[in-house]
């Protein structure tokens, strides 16, 4: 009976539970604990070290309910609800059992809620309110952990660069310990000695400076550990709170600011949990990165270059002039001479607009929105692109019992996905596999790492394919076709190729046969390589070949805020066809003229082709592989037009400079990697004059007489319509060929670069939040500890970079991660633009490294 | 003659009958103050313009808890916590709007430091309406104290009542 009534049940039988709780009657799956099963129903009992991600220990015992037949009080976040179980969550005993709880952990607690950073959503706090006594019996002195300065009466220390612990505070229900190991993976914290002298402290010589750092204080039930982002700050009943999506991660996490509405300032983000997408943790950079938006070098009023330099306009001003040139290139040399890039991070209105605008206004195909990627294909509808269009849902990778990551750091650039996959190994037991040219951190709950040699891609995966026909892993049938249409190739020779080994491939071979769900997933590596496609081409070989499509997933992860925002609403030169029928149907007609992508606009504009770029939040000078391509190209623009919430390269250069206003002021929809679109509500008002991307496109497109294309009613309905286009392209049928081209092997240059972003950044943004470059403030070059050893490097030492373009001078980090001879670089400090260091015409750049004797 | 007599009878006789009570507070001493020369004690537990207490190694007591704000019924106080050299909690910025103030306690009732007191001063009137806003720095007692009589004596209370100082 019970079956019938949970879907999920019935196809997958689990036993059901019955119990009484509080007089009402409960069914709960088997397995479930009495709190789940209480909380279920709405019948809240109170927990200190109960976590809904972590599993139980059960150590602060305020969670005490009454169960029939047991003669004593249990704690029901861990005890299993079983049937016919009769529980009591509020009779006498229990309610003495509380208050005995909160008077023992009160104990030792020093009371300084004045100075106390949690004061107000203290759980501690409240539920003394609620259960405690209002007096006290103890006579003691408290324990007190102090701090080598005697004169202060605080006991705070830091343990990390946003880190403030007090252990005097701390009511040791180990959370903070438990989801940095468990959800995490990392062990910088730690518990101390034992008694009334147990303390919470970081593991000796370390820092707590992880990525998720910052959800230890989120979790933490009481002031015990605060951080400095909120530090004093201000009280949070004085703060409003608005919901909004997460702007530098690619799953958007569900956050929550609190605001002061009259200082029309945020004072911190928190998580609003959400269990499909980021299970309530946040990474650093959400939680620290919204500091931006209050930074002081906001760009406040519009800027045009006067005689060389640069001088504050006002908006009409601004406006008149980019609508004046805009239309005077346009009549003159026609609407193919100008181009605009946009930034992925934008809202879907924003972005739609700048797309409406340049193709219905300007007759110009020239958008894009990929302007970190090198040597693009000029037409849209590639295997890449195509399996960048597959679905993917984050919470499958829960219950995946096989999980490839195929060229992708996930630490650096999918936060959720990687805890995520550590849930589902830590919970589930899942296999993991990771394929990626240099170690990466994710792999230490690996089953099996990959590092093959960079640049070997394909190799690795038709490898995997060859061992899955030759070890008859797959059936003879598909194995035949495989080998009629692609040929056999030797599988000793792949291997050595890729430089693995012929049992590590095999290895994967049969996890991906004999997985009942696969979540096969890639990364940047691949977009960002030369080579996508014939990659892509091999990964739907390997798809097709165990049938990866029906045992789960196989997708390739956008990587920014609204990146598949902007797939899918085609602000691409040439939109997927289905995209631009839509197109068609809404605007009546779409520019036939020729399009160009981010690399063939550079070009062009170096050629003095194109004449105009109007650059919409994107900073191509920093992250586009090629910085000298990526300058004389702009520099070369006749008229160059950047909108960016900061002064950033690509402002420096531009002739006219418009302020834009960052996602956190505005209401604005976001669509995550897993096509799910979701609001952002404005906590703040535009700071200065800036407005937002889609306000500018309206007031240009109403300089030329356009703006009822621009209503904002019938522009909501016709992005709802675009997003509605639910077909996904198929992968292909057929096996294809993989020929990828090779570098040209150059002299000296002998080890491969990697531009990446720190753990703690993202994107070109992040670096004005104060906190997040207390973590990282200053490029690095991460290389192994091998490496540094030959070059006689110790950590911090500079090291010259030197490629075949350029020289950077930079100081080193030695890695405990990488263990071949490679060098990743972050791209988001502009104090060093490590793009200088690429050429766009390479598959793998290579560098050489050597000590800087001073 | 007769109407002469009587009038003269009424200016000295009837008159200064009718005078008799303001006579009599002639030779009195006298129910008003010689005020601003002259001041009235006001009783100890008079809630006058706010001061705020120090620790006797002359620390403020304040740490920028923000309970005093909270529990002001006219919204007067606004502050503004920072961290000092020893990580210290205490206020950048903290004034009270004396105009809004409607006298009631509720901030010394409130204040779980025993920092911010209603004091005996009521004479803060002015002609321009920012001077109504009292910072940090003009509340703040001096220190070391001047010794008032009447802070003293409400030193004494709040000792009676338990509240003690700073032990060094
Ligand atoms: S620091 Fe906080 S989260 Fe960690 S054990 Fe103590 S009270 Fe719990
Ligand atoms: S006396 Fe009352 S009204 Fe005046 S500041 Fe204190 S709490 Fe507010
Ligand atoms: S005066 Fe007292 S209640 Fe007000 S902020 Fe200072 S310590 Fe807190
Ligand atoms: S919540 Fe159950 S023991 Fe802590």
């Amino acid at each position: 009976m019970a079956q019938e009534t949970n879907e999920k049940a019935a196809a997958t039988p689990v036993t059901m539970v019955t119990l009484t709780i509080d007089g009402q009657s409960v069914t709960v799956p088997k397995g479930k604990t009495v709190l789940e099963a209480a909380r279920s129903v709405g019948i809240d009992i109170p927990t200190f070290c109960h976590h809904p991600k972590l599993k139980s220990v059960g150590s602060c015992r305020i969670c005490y309910v009454e169960i029939e037949k047991m003669p004593k009080l249990q704690v029901s976040c861990a005890t299993e609800a079983m049937d016919g179980m009769v529980v009591s969550t509020n009779s006498d005993q229990v309610k003495q059992g509380r208050r005995a709880v909160i008077e023992f952990i009160l104990l030792n607690h020093p009371l300084d809620c004045p100075t106390c950073d949690k004061g107000g959503e203290c759980d501690l706090q409240n539920l003394t309110f609620a259960h405690g006594t209002d007096d006290s019996r103890n006579d003691f002195q408290k324990t007190r952990f102090r701090e080598d300065d005697m004169s202060t009466t605080f006991d705070d220390k830091s343990i990390g660069p946003e880190i403030v612990l007090n252990r005097n505070r701390c009511i040791l229900c180990y959370k903070c310990v438990r989801s940095n190991k468990d959800a995490f993976g990392e062990y910088d914290l730690g518990v101390y000695e034992r008694g009334n002298i147990a303390q919470i402290d970081s593991a000796p010589g370390e820092q707590v400076d992880n990525p998720f750092s910052g959800n230890l204080v989120e979790i933490c039930p009481v002031g015990a550990l605060t951080n400095r982002d909120w530090r004093y700050k201000i009280r949070v009943w004085l703060t409003e709170t608005t919901p909004s999506v997460d702007n530098f991660q690619s799953s958007g996490s569900n956050i929550t600011f609190s605001k002061e509405r009259q200082k029309n300032k945020i004072y911190r983000v928190t998580s609003r949990p959400n269990d499909d997408i980021d299970d309530g943790w946040l990474p650093d950079i959400t939680r620290y990165g919204y500091q931006i938006v209050n930074s002081p070098d906001r760009l406040k009023k519009p800027l045009i270059k006067k005689g060389g330099t640069q001088v504050e306009v006002s908006w009409d001003e601004a406006l008149d002039t980019i609508a004046k040139r805009l239309a005077n290139i346009k009549d003159s040399k026609g609407s193919v001479c100008i181009g605009g890039l946009a930034a992925p991070s934008l809202d879907n209105r924003s972005l739609y607009g700048f797309s409406k605008f340049f193709r219905k206004v300007l007759h110009s195909n020239n958008v894009d929105y990929r302007s970190d990627c090198r040597m693009l294909p000029s037409s849209s509808d590639t295997i890449c692109s195509r399996l960048a269009m597959q679905p993917f849902s984050i919470s499958d990778l829960d219950d995946s019992d096989v999980i490839v990551v195929f060229g992708s750091d996930l630490i650096r650039e999918h936060h959720n996905e990687y805890l995520r996959m550590r849930k589902a190994f830590n919970f589930n037991g899942a296999r993991l596999f990771s394929i990626t040219p240099y170690a990466v951190k994710a792999a230490d709950i690996a089953e099996l790492e990959v590092v093959h040699r960079p640049g070997k891609e394909e190799f690795v995966l038709q490898a995997v394919c060859q061992a899955a026909v030759e070890d008859r892993l797959v059936d003879d049938q598909t194995a035949g076709r495989f080998r009629e249409q692609v040929g056999n190739v030797d599988l000793t020779e792949l291997c050595r190729s890729a430089g693995i080994s012929t049992d590590s491939v095999k290895q994967i071979a049969r996890a991906l046969a004999s997985g009942k769900k696969i979540s096969f997933v890639v990364g940047e590596i691949v977009t960002r390589s030369r080579e996508r496609e014939p990659i892509a081409a091999a990964i739907c070989n390997l798809n097709k070949l165990f049938g990866l499509h029906d045992k789960g997933q196989v997708a390739i992860l956008a990587r920014y805020a609204n990146s598949k925002g902007a797939q899918k609403l085609g602000v691409v030169p040439v939109p997927h066809k289905m995209l631009v029928d839509k197109m068609n149907v809404l605007w009546s007609e779409t520019p036939s003229c020729e399009a160009h992508n981010t690399d063939a606009m550079l070009a062009l504009l170096k050629k003095e082709e194109i004449d105009s770029l109007f650059v919409l939040g994107a900073n191509p000078m920093m992250v586009y592989p090629d910085l000298q391509f990526a300058r004389e190209g702009l520099e070369r623009a006749d008229f160059l037009v950047a909108c960016d919430l900061f002064e950033t390269e690509t402002t420096q250069l531009a002739d006219v400079v418009l302020p834009l206003c960052s996602w956190a002021e505005y209401d604005g929809d976001y669509v995550n990697l897993e096509g799910r679109n979701q609001t952002a509500r404005a906590a703040i008002k535009p700071i200065g004059e800036s407005r937002t991307g889609f306000d500018i496109m309206a007031a240009l497109a109403a300089r030329f007489e356009a703006s009822d294309l621009f209503e904002v009613d019938a522009i909501e309905s016709e992005i709802s319509q675009m997003l509605a286009i639910a077909d996904t392209p198929a992968l292909p049928q057929e096996y294809t060929q993989v020929r990828a081209s090779e570098d040209k092997e150059k002299d000296g240059f002998d080890i491969p670069l990697y531009l990446c972003d720190d753990p703690h950044h993202s994107g070109h943004l992040t670096e004005k939040s104060p906190s997040l470059a207390e973590f990282s403030g200053e490029a690095y070059a991460e290389i192994s500890f091998d490496l540094a050893n030959r070059l006689k490097l110790r950590n911090g030492e500079s090291v010259r970079v030197e490629s075949p373009v350029g020289k950077i001078i930079i100081p080193v980090k030695i890695s405990e991660i990488l263990n071949t001879d490679v060098v990743l670089l972050p791209r988001n400090f502009s104090s060093t633009p490590t793009t200088a260091l690429m050429m766009r015409k390479r598959r793998v750049d290579m560098v050489k490294l050597s000590k800087v004797d001073d | 003659m007769n109407e002469v007599l009587k009038a003269v009878g009424n200016v000295f006789l009837k008159m200064p009958l009718g005078f008799v009570v303001t006579l009599r507070h002639f030779f009195k001493k006298p129910v008003t103050l010689d005020y601003p020369y002259k001041k009235k004690p006001m009783t100890p537990r008079y809630r006058g313009k706010h001061y705020l207490e120090r620790y006797d190694d002359s620390t403020e007591r304040c740490v920028c808890c923000g309970l005093c704000a909270a529990a002001c019924p006219a919204d007067a106080i606004y502050m503004e916590p920072e961290e000092n050299e020893k990580g210290e909690r205490r206020a950048k910025i903290y004034e009270i709007n004396l105009l809004r103030c409607i006298f009631c306690g509720f901030c010394e009732e409130a204040c779980p430091e025993e920092a911010i007191f209603l004091g005996q001063d009521y004479e803060f009137s002015d002609v321009n309406r920012n001077a109504f806003i009292y910072t940090k720095e003009e509340m703040l007692v001096k220190h070391p104290r001047k010794d008032n009589p009447f802070k003293r004596l409400y030193r004494r209370v709040r000792k009676v009542h338990g509240v003690t100082d700073k032990i060094s």
